[in-house]
């Protein structure tokens, strides 16, 4: 009753989401490569909304293309008519995605010396992307933990970039680079909404 | 007689739909009546006021003198401040400029604002100087949250004639006097602008323009998003073959921009059950709705 109300006068709707998917095997680690690319991007552009829905982009025809390897996923939402409780929630989201892994990770007592020649190959990434956007999109704002809605979804964040309606995008990723490793016991543990797809 | 019957639920539906929506219209109208009725004493009293929300972002279709325009860099947003029209300012980020032909000058033509489809349009003479708000801006680590703010620390004001100059004899001459999105200048200190930094026929299409020739966005561009980053690549010149030390969690980077403005309010934002949606087995971020201190679960 509400939400048709506020159509009605004309307000914008506000939408803002987070999806989080979980990729395993042992083929998935060069997607940090792409995610990184696109984080060293971003940073090139001060941030720029522009850029990095370019990048958001990529990373969600990479995804796409690993769909194979998708093991789990979820994802919330909500709809604002105010867009100062959006951009609120919005940076309530970005804390909380960055309190699932070391986001001040501590390399101080790494000793370079006895370190082996090969580096261990994550089994785990996890990918969590919060967008906020105007208007409506179906596609986003439902269940999307299965596979076949959630390329749907990944489709339309794609979509959304063209038709330029997106107001906020953050990408998260863990592990952070190819080397680290995010094992079972530490998903379970930081990622306890996760469903299997 | 099924085809009657089918006659007659349709019917009977249509019927319905008339009614609802002549239902919608009378509430909407009689909603908007009481509040213009309540709403116009106070407008006329206050006056103006710097506040964002007493300044209209709407106007009537028309043609508005121009007495005086600000156009502020922060947000890309331009002040006019119009005769005949009650409140006397207007407030748009999407304004479309035009100059003056030279006829309409010596007609004795002043700039003026007009507004058509609600889609305003400035038409300016050369010389007419809109004043322009530059933010100067700093990045500051804020010590609360250790996040990479920017933060405004002062406002320097200048002058910005689009149309001045050598410019009305330059190749994009006869695009002049046709409406279009302008982007003004990189900013300088001592602050006397003229020309345009980008222009098109969208107000992207201006952005982008810019872009091109500055390799940069516009300064209103860059200060509505908010850039913040996490993990590895907050410090990414340092981070080579080091291996961190990690427990119950791995490593992780994060980035994202937000455009959207902060609400200034302290409380987090509640969910309501009726307006959220997704896989939820479990909100990942829980809320209380009143009340505070640990409690056992």
């Amino acid at each position: 009753m509400r939400d048709t109300f506020n159509r009605m006068m004309g307000r914008t709707r506000y939408v803002v989401c987070r999806l989080f998917l979980h990729l395993s095997g042992s083929e998935v680690a060069p997607i940090l490569g792409v995610l990184n690319s696109a984080a060293r991007s971003a940073m090139d552009a001060d941030g720029e909304l522009d850029v990095l829905g370019e990048q958001l982009v990529k990373i969600c025809e990479s995804l796409l293309q690993l769909d194979e390897h998708w093991l789990s996923a979820s994802n919330e939402g909500d709809i604002f008519w105010d867009e100062g409780e959006a951009g609120d929630y919005v940076n309530q989201l970005f804390t909380d995605s960055a309190q699932r892994y070391l986001s001040e990770p501590d390399f101080s007592s790494t000793n370079t010396v006895n370190e082996p020649l090969s580096i261990p190959i994550t089994r785990n990434v996890v990918v969590m992307i919060t967008v906020a956007y105007e208007g409506e999109v179906p596609e986003l704002e439902a269940d999307l933990s299965n596979i076949k809605v959630l390329k749907e979804g990944l489709k339309a964040l794609i979509n959304l970039h063209y038709k330029q309606k997106y107001r906020a995008i953050q990408v998260h990723f863990s592990p952070a680079r190819l080397g680290d490793e995010l094992t079972n016991d530490q998903l379970l543990q930081n990622f306890p909404e996760l469903i299997p797809l | 007689m099924q085809g009657n019957k089918e006659y007659f639920q349709e019917h009977n539906l249509m019927w319905m739909n008339v009614l609802r929506r002549f239902i919608v219209i009378c509430l909407a109208v009689s909603l908007s009546l009481t509040t213009v009725g309540c709403g116009g004493g106070k407008q006329a009293s206050s006056g103006w006021s710097s506040d964002r929300t007493a300044t209209p972002t709407v106007l009537s279709d028309g043609k508005y003198p121009v007495q005086q325009a600000q156009y502020n860099d922060a947000n890309g947003e331009y002040t006019l401040f119009l005769l005949n029209s009650t409140p006397p300012t207007f407030a748009t980020t999407k304004l479309q400029m035009a100059r003056l032909t030279d006829d309409e000058i010596k007609q004795g033509q002043k700039t003026y604002l007009r507004v058509a489809n609600s889609q305003p349009t400035l038409y300016l003479t050369e010389d007419f100087k809109i004043q322009y708000v530059h933010n100067v801006a700093e990045t500051r680590t804020n010590p609360v949250n250790g996040q990479q703010e920017t933060v405004v620390v002062r406002q320097e004001s200048g002058f910005w004639s689009p149309f001045a100059g050598a410019l009305a004899g330059q190749a994009i001459g006869s695009l002049l006097f046709r409406p279009q999105y302008y982007v003004p200048p990189a900013y300088q200190s001592g602050g006397f602008m003229t020309g345009y930094g980008g222009y098109g026929s969208s107000y992207d299409q201006a952005v982008s323009s810019y872009r091109s020739r500055y390799n940069e966005p516009p300064v209103a561009v860059r200060n509505q998003a908010i850039f913040r980053r996490t993990g590895s690549i907050r410090n990414f010149d340092n981070s080579t073959t080091q291996r961190a030390n990690t427990g119950s969690r791995s490593t992780g980077s994060g980035f994202g921009s937000n455009t959207l403005n902060s609400s200034g309010r302290y409380n987090s934002v509640q969910r309501q059950s009726g307006r959220s949606f997704g896989s939820g087995r479990s909100p990942s971020m829980r809320r209380s709705y009143g009340g505070f201190g640990s409690r056992r679960r």
